[in-house]
């Protein structure tokens, strides 16, 4: 995955963390502009569902406002906020659970340019025909992560989409490094296994890309 | 050589976070076993399946969080309600100072009062069941003795007024007997003689008109009785030979039949119908 400038940032925003634990408002503003997508994204691939992963993203930045005083230690920042994002996503799932209730989005949008797929597209330039098989791919391999556990599921975005080491997936969710490596090796299993179920290889892929 | 790599292992090769050691051991492991390398090799396509999966662009929100200002010591809502306490009680202290409240239990009673104590009212803890007995009773004898002389007194006063009253009429009444002279006496007692022989007339006329009138009603309803009975008694005698006529027809019609039935037939047995 090629870094951005974004992701730079993200990494060497040791002293952005510290002035914003001392209270500095322009640097909180910054840590939430440089996160937010990251926090979205993670979240997004955990429901599969655009109104849950802007209600856990900003409540894990409030969240993170108010507690960010408590942090120990700014190195340990990026588990802190994912563990933060987790628990939200929790909290969230169980009120879904409870309320059975179903996104908007779950429903099957048109393919026309109103299709908030499309509105959502970052990649307009390119070849559109393209870019909505991409979005579709996209949705099919979301699907067959939403078949995960739940548990399984977070190790597997954290380490694959989100790029946190063991260690700090380890300490996000408050596990042993080992389970996280079981949870990650089973939840790769079981997605071999769905991609074999859905006949789903690189080479269909590349095929239909 | 017993190696055999847990899945942990295994994942932190994938991942690239093995030692160098620990990643010999199993590359070793590996081309003793190339069917495991496969296994793996199956989890590096899916990860790189997984890779396809697009991040979604989304533009961050400005997240407003009120600022959270270190509040004054006397402004924390412990101390306020500290206060608050201490001032009620404060209030109670000068209420009670200026109301000047005072606060007694004897005998089982609570008492609180306010202001200047007022004598205190004793009860009469004097008085027995059997006094107040006797005061009821003797309250009560009072009255009626009280009731009987008033009645009596009633009484005699009633009776003198009726004996007024029947003495004077009775005086009048004589006055004018007395004032009445011999003929006058006469004409009164012809007078109601006259009447009442006029009276007695009067009924005898009126009590034999009406027997006269009851009789000949009488007399006439029982001969217009009697016709009615007649009239039913021919109507009875009527049907009874008109049904004995009817009978004796049949009883001809029969016959005849019987007869036709035997002549037209002499020698066929008879059926019994």
């Amino acid at each position: 995955m090629a870094e951005t400038l974004l992701d730079i940032a993200m990494m060497h925003s040791d002293s952005l963390i510290a002035r914003a634990r001392e209270g500095d408002k322009n640097a909180q503003g910054k840590l939430v502009q440089l996160w937010y997508k990251r926090i979205y994204n993670f979240s997004y691939k955990f429901f599969f569902d655009h109104d849950l992963a802007m209600e856990v993203s900003q409540k894990t930045f409030i969240s993170m406002h108010k507690n960010l005083v408590s942090l120990q230690e700014v190195a340990r920042f990026k588990s802190w906020l994912y563990t933060i994002a987790v628990n939200y996503c929790r909290e969230e799932a169980r009120k879904k659970k409870a309320s059975r209730s179903f996104s908007l989005n779950d429903l099957n949008p048109g393919e026309g340019e109103e299709s908030y797929r499309w509105e959502e597209s970052h990649h307009r330039n390119e070849n559109p025909e393209r870019q909505l098989r991409h979005s579709e791919l996209s949705d099919l391999l979301q699907k067959c992560l939403m078949q995960l556990s739940a548990e399984q599921r977070e190790v597997v975005i954290m380490k694959e989409y989100e790029g946190l080491k063991f260690r700090e997936i380890a300490e996000a969710l408050n596990i042993s490094e080992n389970t996280v490596k079981s949870r990650m090796y089973y939840g790769l299993n079981a997605l071999k296994n769905i991609f074999e179920q859905k006949k789903i290889t690189k080479e269909t892929i590349g095929y239909e890309l | 050589m017993n190696y055999r790599p847990d899945e942990n292992v295994l994942i932190a090769y994938l991942y690239g976070e093995l030692g160098t050691n620990e990643k010999e051991k199993l590359e070793n492991y590996f081309q003793q076993h190339p069917e495991e390398l496969a296994k793996l090799r199956a989890l590096s396509e899916v990860r790189e399946v997984m890779s396809l999966v697009q991040d979604k662009e989304v533009i961050a929100p400005p997240v407003f969080v009120d600022d959270i200002k270190e509040r004054p010591l006397w402004q924390s809502p412990y101390v306020r309600f500290a206060v608050g306490i201490a001032a009620s009680i404060l209030f109670l202290l000068v209420a009670g100072k200026l109301l000047g409240p005072e606060i007694t239990y004897s005998n089982g009673e609570l008492r609180i009062s306010f202001g200047k104590k007022t004598e205190q009212v004793v009860p009469a803890n004097n008085l027995t069941e059997e006094k107040v007995s006797d005061m009821i009773a003797s309250s009560w004898a009072k009255n009626n003795e009280s009731l009987t002389a008033a009645r009596n007194e009633d009484q005699k006063k009633l009776m003198q007024t009726i004996v007024d009253f029947n003495s004077k009429k009775i005086d009048a009444l004589t006055k004018t007997a007395s004032q009445a002279n011999q003929d006058e006496v006469r004409s009164f007692v012809a007078g109601l003689q006259e009447q009442n022989l006029k009276l007695m007339k009067d009924y005898f006329q009126l009590s034999t008109a009406d027997q006269k009138k009851y009789m000949e009603t009488l007399l006439v309803d029982f001969s217009t009785y009697l016709q009615e009975q007649r009239k039913q008694d021919l109507q009875f005698v009527q049907a009874k030979v008109n049904n004995l006529e009817k009978n004796n027809n049949q009883f001809k019609q029969e016959t005849e039949q019987i007869l036709t039935s035997l002549i037209s037939n002499p020698g066929k047995k008879q059926n019994n119908y």
